[in-house]
């Protein structure tokens, strides 16, 4: 029947008829309400009506203007997601209605995350199409991105297409103008990789308009702590290759891929693939056909079933080339003309099928010349067997990835081929099967076992599972980590971890162990990694349970006292279940979230012991090892900080900020060259190289090689230009190299840009106090000091910070006790900071500069020694940094640095020696 | 854009004698008072135009034709044809409202005077409309399609009620700086559900259990006072209040016992 367009102007359809408890009505408002018993309660209004509302309301210390988004108060929550959270808004001053999208479960940890978001929501506002929901504006709000956008009073797909399933050429020429935004953003460089009925909203006039361009996987994927499943998208419209978890290498034929399945969604009521749940309906995706639209509703077109299969190919190459194809395609459907898309004649898809299962293909090859191919391709019980002769070929075979060598970090050949041959071995004892060593390097080959790496091994060794390992040197003993994944590089088939005295020793436990067999039976039994928040024992007591969901909700806010509630509840639930590793977890998260908002070092100290004890509880867990990780950088126990960032690896974490996080910790412990190759490899491992590049930069200045951290910054610079990394690194340099002049028009050039950045100002008192520009520093470092008597900025360029720097000025000056009292503080705040770490090597190298401004050169030199013992290896800084004038001619001083600089030299040498660019 | 009869004060606003509806009445046949009518009637017509555009669709016309049909529908009213009819019979505006449209849909029949789209300035601003105060009412594929049109006009006018005066009571407590209170409990306000964590949501607000109780309760009591409110608007006479409210609950109970 030709009814009810638009989901909102009626009413929405609802799946299932629920009847009200009360009074059995159907007929609901929000789901949640009954009209008809809302109507009743009308009935027994009490006439004696108080003020003791409003009273009531003013006992509720949470007040809303806590909770604004930029310019936009939130009105409602209209939807939520794994990482998002939808609100109805009104903006302030045009108090227009807009929709607005904050991402949550956002890692407060990095600003270049962060910036990486803007960047893509700002490409996304940059479409401009009829059939695209526009974007007004991308923002962040306490640190917590978020974009407003057109409010879309049409509601979804999700609701509307009920109401035209049974009007095919409806729903065709509504996919028809879905294509062509779709092609549109193609044609801008923008993927979408989650299109799905709930992302195709519509306007007031029923028109469609595609949303979350672009911005899929920052909306879609789960935070990392509850992390499972990491593949983008949504289960029953992703693209096989993509749903195998292929990132990188997705092309608009995903898209396309995701439009049949709407499509299909839409004339059928069901998407292509149907699962008890997510995983099952991913792997039907990637290792069946879709079913043909007529098998489902018999009544439709052939030309709609064509126009579908072609789009839902597993074949990247035999779908429509683009989405404009597609769309021209349904426009010709429409106005009756012959659609270019052909039905795939069975010869053709006999060859993709072989091209797909080449080994299996060959060896059936003369059976099928006997029997002619058409013939056999009906035969379903031929289906059957040639599928259960493939699962008994492909069943048992692993390829090996190359073995990793964490202290290296390189891959180990040898150790790999040993271990593949016992490997070989064990299983051939126990039942048919193959192995292979993979050797084809990678152009991006990491050695973690990331998703891409598995599923482009398993494709090409054309083997069911994949196996991961990595070693490294533990105290006496050598510990070998492997893991088994299957192909799609995120199901965890089995993991082991072994101990001995040397690696050979390692490899022999493997091999009289029963791990071999534990391989095998893994083959034979899939096992899926379970939920940690649904099995931890929180959930098991029902005020924990409560505590812990409202605090984790309350956390999702990121607000100031959201934050402080959300502490609170968490707080109460690691009480409530001392033994729960996820509350431990959230509450480590909640800490670092409301450091991130207030600067509070107690935060800081109470993640650290909320994830250490989360780690204590469950030494595999692979997040709880990344969060103290974290942790241990932000409270410089760098020790600590690579320990877990190792360990991390090993139980299983394959991402970029986990190898980032060992790189950070090299470059605190005085090896730059590790953190090189550690920042490379981290880059290696996504699309991060431009946002790693400033890190790298530093690195590298850090090993005086000025010429390659030149070319970091400069990277950073061009790609990252909304960063200032990039060009206050090129501006460091030229600082290193005294070439002040050039520090300053750099810094003229650049710093409007960023001028509000924290470390901007301090940046430009930095190059005019190296410059012995001492009036003008002053002058700098005194507004400086104003604005912001507690100095927190510690992370400038040679650990310099602005009070003592000003105290080294005043000294200059000769105002005396002005200097005593700024130095007495920065040396009573370091001392406190030593004493909680005391291998920290900013705080000792900051308490030699600190020492020799007041003359006492003794004690200065010691610290710059413990400094350089603990890590620090800057050896350029104290040569220029008017702090060090009293001790600056020492020859104690000139030897110290001076051997400092010749073993960064040799470290320098090895590492071009090891890898030759 | 707020509704005319926004509340000063939480618990305020309760002697509501002069309703838009009896404004339209008193003053349509007064001469001089005619725009005052225009507005009261106006502001009725924003807030009761899904149940014309329902009942509209359901009388089997595309979207697009009854977007029309409905922005031709209010002109007409506005022309001032509906409070010509409306003086002498006098009556709730639901009935009105419907007998008026069920006239002007076979007037339109007749003349098949399709309007040329985008030609008239469009008197409802559907994006708009819709964003200011979207509906979300949710019925069964079933209802939509068994119910005659009359009873779906019944059911949308019956929501458009009940979910205005939600509206109200949230803006009550956005007013106060407490919309969170409404976000959190609002899903209460109907009866006691055995599924419903006091504890959870103590925790949400920060107050204690017997407040949250506390607030469930007065926000009930405030919503019917409201709801009551909304009725009033659509009728002359305040003692008709329990009658409109028992002859919608009435038109629910009797549709929903013929589908099912």
């Amino acid at each position: 029947m030709n009814f009810c367009g638009l989901a909102d102007s009626c009413a929405q359809i609802a799946d299932s008829a629920e009847k009200c408890p009360q009074c059995g009505s159907v007929s609901w408002v929000r789901h949640d309400l009954c009209v008809s018993c809302l109507l009743r309660g009308g009935l027994e209004a009490n006439e004696e009506e108080t003020n003791s509302l409003e009273a009531l309301l003013a006992e509720v210390q949470m007040r809303d203007t806590d909770w604004r988004l930029g310019n936009y108060l939130i009105l409602e929550e209209i939807g939520r997601g794994g990482m998002g959270v939808i609100y109805r808004a009104r903006q302030k001053h045009s108090r227009r209605i807009v929709a607005v999208k904050r991402v949550l479960n956002y890692h407060a940890d990095s600003q270049e995350t962060l910036a990486r978001f803007r960047r893509e929501a700002e490409a996304a506002a940059s479409l401009d199409h009829p059939n695209i929901l526009p974007i007004y504006e991308v923002g962040v709000s306490d640190g917590m991105p978020f974009f407003s956008m057109k409010f879309a009073p049409g509601g979804s797909l999700l609701q509307f297409a009920r109401s035209i399933r049974n009007e095919p050429r409806k729903c065709v020429a509504l996919m028809a103008k879905v294509a062509r935004g779709v092609s549109y953003a193609h044609g801008q460089g923008i993927i979408h990789r989650d299109l799905k009925p709930g992302n195709i909203l519509l306007d007031g006039r029923g028109e469609p308009l595609v949303s979350d361009f672009g911005l899929a996987k920052w909306l879609d994927a789960t935070s990392d702590l509850t992390r499972t499943l990491t593949i983008f998208g949504t289960p029953g419209y992703i693209a096989p290759e993509q749903a195998l978890g292929h990132q990188q290498g997705l092309n608009p034929a995903a898209d396309v891929y995701s439009l049949g399945a709407i499509l299909f969604d839409l004339l059928t009521g069901q998407p292509p693939f149907l699962g008890e749940h997510a995983l099952a309906v991913i792997k039907q995706a990637g290792e069946q056909s879709a079913p043909k639209l007529r098998s489902i509703v018999p009544g439709l077109d052939r030309d709609l079933e064509t126009i579908c299969a072609r789009c839902l190919e597993r074949e990247v190459g035999a779908r429509y080339h683009s989405a404009n194809e597609l769309a021209a395609d349904l426009e010709r459907y429409l106005e009756g003309r012959p659609i270019i898309a052909r039905p795939i004649s069975p010869p053709a898809r006999l060859w993709r099928w072989s091209r797909r299962n080449r080994a299996l293909a060959s060896s059936l090859a003369g059976c099928l010349l006997l029997g002619g191919a058409a013939l056999i391709w009906e035969g379903k019980n031929w289906r059957l067997e040639a599928s259960l002769r493939k699962e008994i070929i492909a069943a048992h075979s692993v390829a090996v990835l190359p073995f990793l060598n964490l202290d290296a970090p390189a891959p180990d050949p040898s150790a790999t081929q040993a271990i593949n041959d016992a490997l070989e071995k064990r299983m051939s004892a126990i039942g048919p099967g193959k192995t292979n060593v993979f050797r084809k390097p990678f152009a991006k080959w990491t050695g973690t076992g990331n998703a891409t790496e598995v599923q482009l091994t398993a494709q090409q060794a054309n083997t069911r599972a994949v196996l991961v390992g990595m070693f490294r040197q533990v105290g006496p003993n050598v510990r070998l980590s492997l893991r088994l994944l299957s192909k799609n590089g995120t199901d965890v088939l089995g993991g082991w971890t072994l101990e001995a005295k040397t690696l050979q020793g390692a490899i022999h436990a493997f091999v009289t162990t029963n791990v071999g067999a534990a391989i095998y039976n893994s083959l034979d039994t899939p096992t899926r990694s379970p939920n940690e928040s649904q099995l931890d024992p929180v959930n098991a007591d029902p005020t924990a349970r409560a505590y812990f969901h409202a605090g984790r909700e309350l956390m999702g806010r990121r607000t100031i006292p959201d934050m402080d509630r959300s502490i609170n509840c968490l707080e109460h639930a690691v009480r409530a279940v001392p033994n729960s590793v996820a509350a431990h977890s959230y509450l480590a998260l909640a800490y670092v979230g409301r450091n991130y908002l207030l600067s509070n070092p107690a935060d800081v100290e109470n993640a650290y012991h909320a994830a250490n004890r989360a780690v204590q509880l469950s030494p595999h867990d692979a997040n709880a090892h990344r969060a103290l990780a974290f942790v241990c950088g932000l409270i410089g126990h760098h020790d600590e900080a690579l320990e877990h960032s190792l360990c991390s690896l090993e139980a299983g974490d394959p991402s970029e900020r986990a190898l980032s996080y060992v790189a950070e910790a090299w470059k605190h412990l005085g090896r730059p060259d590790k953190a090189v190759q550690w920042f490379e490899k981290a880059g290696a491992s996504e699309t991060l190289t431009s946002d790693l590049a400033a890190t790298l930069g530093d690195a590298w200045m850090l090993l005086a090689d000025d010429e390659r951290a030149r070319r970091q910054y400069e990277i950073s610079a061009n790609f990252r230009p909304d960063l200032p990394e990039g060009w206050t690194g090129l501006c460091h340099l030229k600082v290193l190299n005294s070439d002040f002049n050039g520090a300053r028009s750099l810094f003229k050039e650049h710093a409007a840009e960023h001028k509000d950045f924290h470390t901007t100002k301090p940046f430009q008192a930095q190059i005019e106090f190296f410059a012995r520009n001492f009036s003008e520093a002053e002058r700098l470092y005194d507004e400086l000091h104003q604005a912001n008597a507690n100095d927190v900025s510690v992370d400038q360029y040679g650990a310099l910070t602005n009070a003592s720097a000003l105290a080294r000025l005043k000294m200059i000056r000769g105002d005396i006790r002005s200097a005593n009292r700024l130095l007495d503080e920065c040396i009573a705040n370091d001392q406190a900071k030593l004493a909680k770490t005391p291998r920290h090597p900013e705080v000792l190298y900051r308490l030699s500069a600190e020492e020799a401004t007041r003359g006492d050169t003794v004690k200065s030199l010691t610290y710059l020694q413990a400094s350089i013992t603990a890590g620090w290896c800057d050896y350029r800084s104290p040569r220029l940094d008017p702090r060090f004038d009293a001790v600056a001619n020492t020859p104690e001083f000139q030897k110290i640095l001076s051997s400092l600089a010749a073993e960064v030299n040799s470290l320098k040498q090895q590492l071009s020696s090891n890898s030759p660019q | 854009m707020k509704p005319n009869g926004a509340v000063d004060s939480v618990g305020g606003s309760r002697n509501f004698a002069t309703t838009h509806w009896s404004v339209v009445l008193s003053c349509a046949s007064t001469k001089g008072k005619e725009n005052k009518a225009q507005a009261a009637l106006s502001q009725l017509c924003r807030t009761y135009w899904r149940p014309i555009f329902t009942f509209v669709c359901r009388r089997g016309y595309s979207v697009n034709d009854a977007q029309d049909l409905t922005q031709d529908f209010f002109l007409m009213i506005f022309s001032g044809n509906l409070l010509h009819h409306a003086d002498p019979n006098r009556g709730r505006f639901r009935s009105l409202l419907l007998k008026a449209l069920q006239n002007f849909l076979i007037d339109a029949n007749q003349k098949r005077r399709a309007r040329k789209r985008g030609g008239a300035i469009d008197f409802v601003s559907w994006d708009d409309w819709m964003a200011e105060a979207p509906s979300q009412l949710s019925v069964p594929a079933r209802v939509l399609e068994a119910w005659p049109a009359e009873r779906l006009y019944d059911l949308r006018w019956a929501a458009t009620v009940a979910e205005q005066a939600l509206r109200r009571l949230s803006e009550e407590c956005e007013s106060r700086g407490r919309r969170r209170v409404f976000d959190v409990l609002s899903s209460c306000l109907t009866a006691d559900r055995r599924d419903v964590s006091y504890e959870k949501f103590a925790l949400l607000l920060g107050v204690p259990i017997s407040s949250v109780r506390r607030l469930v309760h007065q926000l009930r009591v405030r919503y019917r006072i409201l709801l009551r409110e909304e009725v009033a608007q659509t009728v002359e006479d305040l003692h008709d209040i329990d009658d409109e409210i028992r002859y919608l609950c009435a038109a629910l109970a009797a549709a929903e016992g013929q589908s099912a």
